[in-house]
């Protein structure tokens, strides 16, 4: 419940649509159910005035109000149901919207250190079907709940002014439909409502594997046993389903015979209290008639309920990732930048997490301003994490890593990064046009600007040949691009960023050699006074920095 | 980054031939269960008729009592009949629920084995030209936005056709004046509301396009948080978002605001009908009005007549909330058509059509088989690729290839980026169909079915599923010898680091588990081509990610293990090419 209670917070923001729509359900259900009593109560009492009137009494009945009440509820009942639909959904999609960003906004501090062990799948699941799980919390179950529970006391309140037994036996089967029965579905429903949600996301997961790795699937001939086992996957989620979908037919069957019995308890209840002379023959007609329209309030309950474990999955699978403390937290009283890019680590020793080894083992590094420094050693031996300290992904469990002598713990995150130019082997591409892929690094580059950086990287060609030119889509992580082409969309970037410090990361990895000739000419012209730290295996390249290193299973040692 | 919208508002609204594209489709789908739905249907419909036997014997007792003032005794037989019909009710509700079902959950079984042999039929080339998220969202929320139609909205439709015709025929001999009333504004709701839902059911489907333009949206951005962090953006794209996101509920609001009109137009005619029949039946009972058998009217027609009036309306109204449902099925089945209807790169059949199901093609990945029984005899892994050409739109990639590899052959592809060795491995493993010319293996038009057979393939960017690093490794041969798997992983380096980690070999990997580097999944990749028994070896820049020692030790293994295969490696590295027998480069999608 707490996790819900938390979502109910964000909410706030949204009261007034909330508030709207839940007055507005309100007004409506009350007019239904007015509607049917006055109804019954005027047919009655006409049928006994009638009765009066043949006998030759003057007819003492005014029967125009009541005919007027009757065709005013019914359009105060249609434009009310109109309205309440229209702005209940209206407050939960402005709430959803509002979580999503949220969602985006809380995940920020995470990356790249936090999330970047789950899967991507994961967190789709996470931002959109979590998310709109969500809609449930306000449109099927607080509405609903706000709703029944005035609805229920005002009918109670109003059949006990007829006839307090009537009214109180109906207010307790009310009570029972609406609180008591949804209960029980609740606590049996839970399990499998928490299933659906683990279930989905699973078969999310593995849909996504096997769309992106749709050809080693095939060129390995597993293709058919992996979607059977997909099918697999769909047919657990039916089953699933087809067991809620018991429950809550149960659950409806129940609330109806509920509500008969009712039906049942006031009509007999009425008819003893009419020989008793204690109801009018009127009075009776409209006790019955309004006990009919009142299990209008809580037929929606049950289903409701059984959201609610659904929700509740959701939302607690949402906090659990937005709750994850960052691996480089944000200082509470951020420093400046201080005015020169010196690089020093100090003593540092790093681990990914107490099960695992030290990666790095006791380093000490100084690069002063505008060096040129590259590491080298074999794959696995901890030089991309020596990276990824100096731009603190994450921070050192022993040691310190300092700019300008500055902590870089204290400094401001986003200013800190802002230092950084980063090529590396995989070039994360949008999708987008590969213009806006390139004003990624600059927004407000001119179109001389990029004009500048598309020469530089050598994307000239590539981009002659497109018939869109710089607008030419990209698709997804630029599939349509080769591997060659998006590390020179990177380097572009890297141009147009045009950041102090150079972290580059085995950065022609998988070019051809005449690519890679490119990639470091380029990057000897604009390296200029910068700092230059390089990683990687490869001679090639070294020509550009100062000084080399030598890096074996953690240990730094001069080459 | 700037927010590219697409414009398929205007598409749909052009597009009626496509909403009928759509309906025939949801149609045929249905065919397969009409059984259920069919007892769905009875279950409402018998639901219905109970409603009308309990409105009579409400109606008959309040007159009883009120008017008649007859005795307890006489009423006992009617209070049993009531609470029978209660029962009764009650189980139909239940049965209505549960065959409506199993009708969804069959037509959503079906469909989505459909998309699962789409995705193969397509291949990998097309596949990759959609956001996988987006293609994940068909299969799993629009193929689940289907059930709906199914399960309630056939049924309903069934019993609109019935139920309401039962019961003007029922009130017709009380009432002919409230039969009239409900044979009025009966027919009318229907017009109302196909008017109403057409409009509905194109802004739905832009609704459901908007939905998986979203998580393609989000997805991607997710995957690029730490990019666009480093860029300092990652604040900004959050307006983008937000933006979407808005997008998104205005384009919800815009189909709901139209779906909910049509239920106010029920509401209303319910809302007219109970208050007209009140109305009547009241003043006619006072003797205020003469009009139609006003005059002799009795308590209990009255109470019948009423009681029975919302429920005249209350099939119609279950249907507009599920004339919904089918906007949304609308919505859905276009996403699902436009993957089921995408064109294949269609892969001509070999003369015989036959492919490799044939001995010849059988024997392919056995040895044995082929030394026996094979048609081929000593001829057999002759690749040929015969004036190929390949353009995607106006873009060249391969231009007039003519190459032949025999048997055993080892061969260095080499050219730089973009030069087009990529997709000449793509034809040659049939992801892709060349635009002119034929790409022969083993003689025979080559199909992606005979190319796995016979080829094990190394790709650039290999995909690590979800699950151990030993099925990984096995992807191939799920079944294969415990120690053949333990051999490729140690022949590819791949037990250097799965001995570091705590499970071996089966720990977990993928993104989920323990984060690999590019040379370790090339490994893995590496491995698999070991354990596959294939005649072909394809290696897409195998070296990549690997420093000088392992590369060498690599190399060795390669030599080693496929001395009698034919070996086709992509790469730029010297030491490799240096190896290989002989060389074929390529430079701008030309053999040089």
């Amino acid at each position: 419940m707490k996790d819900l209670w938390f979502f109910l917070k964000l909410f706030k923001p949204h009261s007034a649509w909330l508030a709207g729509g839940i007055s507005l359900s309100l007004l409506t259900a009350l007019a239904s159910i007015a509607l049917l009593t006055l109804s019954g109560w005027f047919i009655s009492a006409s049928a006994i005035a009638g009765l009066v009137a043949i006998d030759g009494n003057t007819l003492a009945f005014n029967f125009m109000l009541p005919a007027a009440q009757i065709r005013a509820l019914a359009i105060s009942r249609t434009l009310g149901r109109y309205g309440e639909r229209v702005v209940t959904h209206e407050a939960t999609f402005r709430v959803l919207a509002g979580i999503r960003s949220w969602f985006f906004r809380e995940l920020i501090p995470l990356v790249p250190g936090r999330l970047s062990a789950m899967r991507s799948g994961d967190l789709l699941s996470h931002m959109t079907a979590d998310i709109d799980a969500l809609d449930a919390l306000y449109l099927r179950l607080l509405a609903p709940a706000v709703v029944a529970v005035i609805g229920v006391t005002a009918v109670t309140v109003f059949l006990a002014f007829y006839a307090p037994v009537i009214g109180l036996a109906t207010g307790l089967m009310l009570l029972i439909a609406s609180v008591w029965v949804p209960w029980v579905f609740n606590r049996l429903g839970r399990a499998g409502a928490e299933e659906i949600v683990v279930l989905a996301a699973n078969f999310r997961i593995r849909q996504l594997d096997m769309i992106q790795g749709l050809a080693d699937l095939i060129a390995n001939q597993a293709y058919g046993r992996f979607s059977d086992k997909l099918g697999q996957f769909s047919d657990l989620m039916i089953n699933t389903q087809r067991r809620n979908n018991r429950l809550s037919a149960i659950s409806s069957a129940f609330t109806l015979l509920l509500s008969q019995l009712t039906l049942l308890m006031a009509l007999m209840l009425a008819a003893i209290s009419f020989k008793d002379g204690l109801l009018s023959g009127a009075d009776s007609a409209l006790v019955v008639f309004c006990v009919i329209a009142a299990f209008e309030l809580v037929t929606p309950l049950p289903q409701a309920m059984q959201m609610l474990a659904k929700t509740r999955k959701a939302a607690r699978r949402i906090r659990q990732v937005t709750e994850m403390s960052p691996t480089a937290p944000q200082p509470n009283q951020p420093l400046a930048l201080p005015g020169s890019y010196d690089l020093q680590l100090n003593e540092v020793s790093f681990r990914y997490s107490d099960q695992q080894g030290r990666v790095l083992k006791n380093i000490s590094l100084t690069i002063p301003q505008g060096s040129k420094v590259a590491i080298v050693g074999p794959s696995g031996s901890g030089k991309t994490t020596l990276l990824q300290l100096i731009m603190r992904y994450y921070d050192p469990e022993q040691g310190s890593v300092l700019l300008g002598g500055q902590n870089v713990r204290q400094l401001d995150a986003d200013e800190f990064m802002s230092c950084f130019g980063v090529l590396s082997q995989r070039s994360q591409l949008f999708a987008a046009t590969i213009k806006e892929n390139l004003l990624i690094a600059k927004p407000d580059a001119s179109a001389t600007e990029l004009d500048i950086a598309v020469k530089i990287a050598g994307l000239e060609k590539f981009i002659g040949y497109l018939p869109e030119g710089l607008d030419t889509w990209v698709g997804e992580s630029g599939v349509k691009v080769s591997g060659g082409e998006a590390r020179r969309i990177a380097l572009a970037r890297l141009y147009l960023k045009d950041a102090p410090v150079l972290i580059l990361d085995e950065p022609t990895e998988g070019l051809d050699s005449d690519t890679e000739r490119d990639v470091f000419k380029a990057l000897v012209n604009f390296a200029g006074d910068k700092t230059v730290v390089m990683v990687t295996h490869r001679e090639a390249g070294l020509g550009l920095v100062d000084v080399v290193y030598g890096m074996e299973r953690g240990v730094l040692q001069a080459f | 980054m700037q927010l590219t919208e697409t414009g398929n508002q205007s598409y749909f609204d052009k597009n009626k031939a496509r909403e009928k594209t759509c309906a025939v489709w949801l149609k045929a789908q249905g065919k397969a269960v009409r059984k259920p739905i069919l007892f769905a249907a009875i279950a409402g419909i018998t639901n219905g008729l109970g409603v009308i036997v309990q409105s009579a014997t409400l109606a008959y007792i309040l007159q009883a009592v009120i008017i008649d003032q007859l005795p307890w005794a006489s009423l006992i037989t009617l209070f049993i009949v009531l609470a029978a019909v209660f029962i009764l009710r009650s189980v139909c509700v239940y049965l209505y629920q549960i065959w409506g079902f199993e009708a969804g959950a069959q037509v959503r079984t079906s469909v989505r084995q459909q998309l699962f042999g789409q995705f193969l039929v397509l291949g990998p080339a097309a596949v990759k030209q959609r956001q996988s998220g987006e293609l994940a969202a068909v299969t799993l929320e629009q193929v689940d936005a289907l059930e709906n139609y199914f399960s309630r909205y056939l049924p309903q439709q069934m019993i609109v056709g019935v139920l309401p015709l039962i019961m003007i025929s029922v009130v017709m001999p009380v009432n002919w004046v409230v039969g009239l009333i409900f044979l009025v504004t009966g027919p009318l709701v229907p017009v109302f509301m196909a008017l109403v839902g057409m409009g509905a059911a194109s802004a739905n489907r832009s609704q459901f396009l908007a939905m998986a333009r979203m998580s393609g949206y989000f997805l991607d951005r997710l995957q690029g948080l730490s990019t666009l962090k480093l860029f300092g953006q990652a604040t900004q794209e959050l307006a983008n978002i937000d933006k979407i996101a808005d997008g998104f509920r205005e384009k919800t609001m815009a189909v709901l605001r139209i779906a909910f009109l049509s239920s106010a137009i029920l509401e209303f005619f319910s809302a007219v009908a109970v208050a007209l029949v009140a109305v009547y039946v009241g003043l006619g009972l006072l003797g205020q009005i003469y009009f139609g058998p006003a005059e002799h009217i009795s308590l209990s027609e009255a109470l019948f007549v009423l009681l029975l009036a919302p429920e005249f309306f209350m099939p119609l109204r279950q249907l507009a909330i599920n004339y919904h449902d089918r906007a949304a099925a609308l919505g859905a089945s276009d996403a699902i058509l436009t993957i089921l209807e995408q064109d294949a790169e269609v892969l001509e059949a070999d003369d015989n059509g036959v492919g490799c199901a044939d001995e010849g093609g059988a024997s392919f990945a056995n040895d044995a088989l082929r030394t026996s029984a094979a048609p081929y005899g000593d001829k057999i892994n002759l690749i040929d690729f015969n004036k190929i050409s390949k353009s995607y739109g106006k873009r060249q990639v391969l231009t007039d290839i003519n190459l032949h590899i025999a048997t055993g052959e080892k061969i260095a592809l080499i050219g730089e980026s973009g030069a087009g060795k990529t997709t000449l491995l793509n034809l040659l493993l049939g992801f892709e169909s060349p635009t002119e010319g034929r790409v022969l293996l083993n003689g025979q038009t080559v199909n992606r079915e005979c190319a796995a057979k016979a080829i094990a393939w190394v790709g650039q960017n290999a995909y690590i599923f979800h699950g151990t690093i030993k099925d990984n490794i096995a992807l191939a041969d799920p079944d294969a010898p415990e120690q053949n798997i333990i051999d490729a992983a140690q022949a590819a380096g791949v037990a250097e680091f799965s001995a570091q980690l705590p499970e071996g070999l089966l720990t977990p990997i993928g993104e989920r588990g323990y984060g690999l580097s590019g040379g370790q999944v090339q490994r893995i990749a590496l491995a698999r081509a070991f354990l596959k028994n294939a005649d072909i070896i394809l290696l897409d820049e195998p070296t990549a990610n690997l420093d000088a020692a392992n590369k060498t030790l690599l190399l060795d293994v390669i030599d080693q293990l496929f001395i009698d295969k034919t070996l086709i490696i992509a790469s730029h590295d010297p030491e490799v090419i240096h190896r290989m027998d002989r060389r074929i480069k390529m430079q701008q999608g030309r053999l040089v």
